[in-house]
């Protein structure tokens, strides 16, 4: 094996950031990331489905495996702070194609969770203004896909909201969500509540400290519902590569992504713990599409219900952008390094976006939603529900895959000190381990029809949509390795050449300095 | 007087029409320039790498045509270019600084005042931020716009 070594050409110096990125900032960013109005309305539902009462215990315990995994991708980005983030660390510790792979995992994630993002966006924006209507699955899909070209092009455009304007939005946001949550609180350990809808009777439920203990519930059930909620962690990440950059103050960082933490626990809590005690658990699982709006009516006066769905439909434009530009930049990293079409690294000049992508993306979204409308209204399989259940599959899948990255990247450093231990060993190890612990039981337990949801080639709807997408990309990654064969030629960096990640200086060699002749014989 | 200029170019900011209006006044003092090319990537997704490689050549190629159409222009003026990843009013204002610049120039953009305010324009923020003086130049078809 022929190593060639190269040095990084220094980087421009960043210059002065002027405290730009205060405190408030950073934890706006990072809770305006993970959007929590539109994680709840899309989520809660589908966890208390599968959990019951036991939903906020699934809350608390998803947030585990996600905060291990943001530890590997703080190290990871410190040896290459690369947009392709897991593709281009998956080609670091395991080669060409597995970082292939990766990247094409990244992307199908996003791409699943299109569908679902433009649905509840397409549905609330029709309870706005007629709820009889959001029950009409063409309505809500043609504003959906209205939404989804929306969005496209905001993330095209490269329009970002002001700070200002962000703080506003996320403030009237969780204080909505708080409003609600303590209103339904305060009804259920009241004298509670009963309502008769579609002629069942759901009455209130003592909320209980047990809801956070997992007793009762039976490992299936706890990882379907895990496999829902880590989806709503999503983008608080964002918050932990944000932190680097607010370099300029010494407390900063590490103060935002405490607070940024607690309050999306917090918040998340409260709001599972009002939701399910209003009306009991079995109100929640019925009206799992819409059960924060439904249940919004119950507890909250008019105005504020309509603050509530204004709320989520703002989170959900911000979740939007969590999701369009990590699969659009993983996509661009892809063509820059040369493992795709150069098409995918076009950058738009004037916008300075990356337009082709950007754009296939938001097609290539619209048609994966559309097929799954059509799959769900010609056939018994609910697709489009099966699609939200498949979500948290690809994120355990390329979650998981950068905490296992970590490790192998870093595993001259493992032993090297009991903080590198713990932080790139047993956290990422944990984290990473948990998810593929998640996506495999989910690949198991989804294989029959029992999972609900119908069936789809005979094999059980979630499994299909949560996989069918991850094995397209085999095909197409031996189409790439053929049409671009250089990149294939690259190899993981070897772990004697890999640097400390608590040294000053721990930016690897660019990607494609390993090479190999490889066993074709064709050299680079 | 020999006038130093700083000049945002590219992206948002605009800039051409500034650049070209800060090229005569830099000019006719017999004053220097230099061009800023200021970028970063939205803080909601990943960034660094590729994205920022990939900008970067579209800012090289930006800043290398005005500075070519300048050269043809102004054949005696000294202009220099900067490409900062950062975001822009910091890296006009961190240049200028650091160059002891006279002003900075940047183009109008043409966002409406409601616009620039939810949105946060370059312009308005860098009128209101910047601790040198800063010409703000209309591009020309701002009016109809």
């Amino acid at each position: 094996m022929s190593v060639i070594e190269n040095d990084r050409p220094a980087m421009a110096d960043k210059g002065l950031k002027g405290g730009s990125l205060g405190l408030v900032a950073v934890i706006v960013i990072g809770v305006a990331s993970t959007a929590p109005g539109y994680s709840l309305a899309a989520s809660v539902g589908f966890v208390t489905g599968e959990v019951g009462a036991k939903a906020p215990f699934i809350m608390l315990f998803a947030f585990v495996p996600m905060a291990c995994i943001a530890a590997s991708f703080y190290y990871l980005n410190k040896a290459d702070p690369d947009c392709g983030t897991n593709f281009t660390w998956g080609v670091r510790a395991f080669g060409p194609k597995a970082g292939w792979i990766a990247g094409w995992g990244c992307i199908v994630a996003d791409l699943v969770i299109m569908p679902n993002l433009a649905g509840i966006s397409g549905q609330y924006l029709v309870l706005l203004f007629d709820e009889g209507a959001a029950d009409n699955i063409w309505l809500t899909t043609f504003i959906g896909i209205l939404f989804i070209i929306a969005m496209t092009w905001i993330c095209w455009k490269g329009i970002e909201l002001s700070a200002r304007s962000q703080v506003l939005l996320l403030g009237t946001e969780l204080i909505v969500l708080a409003v609600f949550a303590v209103i339904a609180l305060s009804k259920s350990f009241g004298d509670g509540i009963t309502r008769t809808v579609d002629d069942v009777t759901y009455s209130s439920v003592k909320p209980s400290l047990s809801w956070l203990s997992p007793s009762g519930v039976s490992s299936s059930a706890i990882i379907a519902g895990l496999v829902v909620a880590v989806f709503i962690y999503w983008g608080w990440d964002t918050c932990v590569s944000v932190n680097e950059e607010a370099k300029d103050s010494a407390t900063t960082p590490g103060r935002a992504a405490v607070l940024s933490t607690l309050i999306l626990l917090a918040i998340y809590l409260i709001v599972t713990y009002g939701a399910v005690s209003l009306l009991g658990p079995d109100f929640v699982t019925a009206k799992a599409d819409e059960a924060l709006y439904e249940l919004g009516k119950v507890a909250l006066p008019d105005w504020m219900v309509k603050l509530l769905v204004i709320s989520i439909l703002t989170s959900a434009a911000a979740s939007c952008q969590t999701t369009i530009l990590p699969a659009t930049r993983t996509m661009l990293s892809m063509g820059s390094h040369g493992a795709a079409p150069p098409k995918l690294a076009q950058i738009d000049r004037k916008r300075l976006t990356p337009d082709f992508s950007t754009w296939l993306f938001g097609i290539g979204s619209i048609v994966w939603y559309l097929l799954l409308v059509v799959i769900s209204n010609n056939t018994d399989t609910d697709a489009y529900s099966a699609s939200i259940a498949a979500v948290g599959m690809a994120i355990a899948v390329y979650y998981g895959l950068s905490g296992i990255s970590c490790i192998v990247y870093y595993r001259r450093f493992l032993l090297k000190s009991a903080k590198n231990f713990v932080l790139i060993g047993v956290l990422p190890g944990f984290g990473g381990s948990v998810l593929i612990y998640v996506f495999c039981k989910t690949v198991w337990d989804a294989r029959t029809e029992d999972y609900g949801y119908g069936l789809l080639f005979g094999v059980g709807t979630v499994l299909v949509i949560g996989t069918l997408l991850l094995v397209v990309g085999v095909p197409l990654m031996l189409w790439c390795s053929f049409t671009y064969p250089k990149f294939f030629t690259y190899r993981p960096d070897p772990a004697d050449l890999v640097k400390d990640p608590n040294s000053a200086d721990t930016l690897a060699a660019p990607l494609g300095t390993y090479t190999a002749t490889d066993r074709r014989g064709k050299g680079a | 007087m020999a006038v130093q200029l700083v000049v945002g170019v590219g992206g948002d900011s605009g800039g051409d029409e500034a650049a070209r209006f800060a090229a005569r006044v830099a000019s006719a003092t017999g004053g220097s320039l230099v061009l800023v090319f200021g970028y970063e990537a939205s803080p909601m997704g990943p960034r660094g790498g590729a994205l920022e490689d990939e900008i970067e050549a579209v800012g090289t190629e930006i800043t290398g045509a005005v500075k070519a159409e300048l050269a043809t222009a102004y054949p005696d003026l000294a202009v220099e270019v900067e490409l900062v990843r950062d975001r822009p009013v910091e890296s006009l204002i961190s240049v200028a600084q650091a160059r002891g610049a006279d002003a900075i120039v940047v183009g109008h953009g043409g966002q409406g005042p409601m616009r620039g305010a939810l949105l946060g324009s370059i312009t308005y923020e860098i009128v209101h931020r910047s601790p040198i003086p800063v010409v703000v130049v209309p591009e020309p078809d701002d009016a109809e716009a």
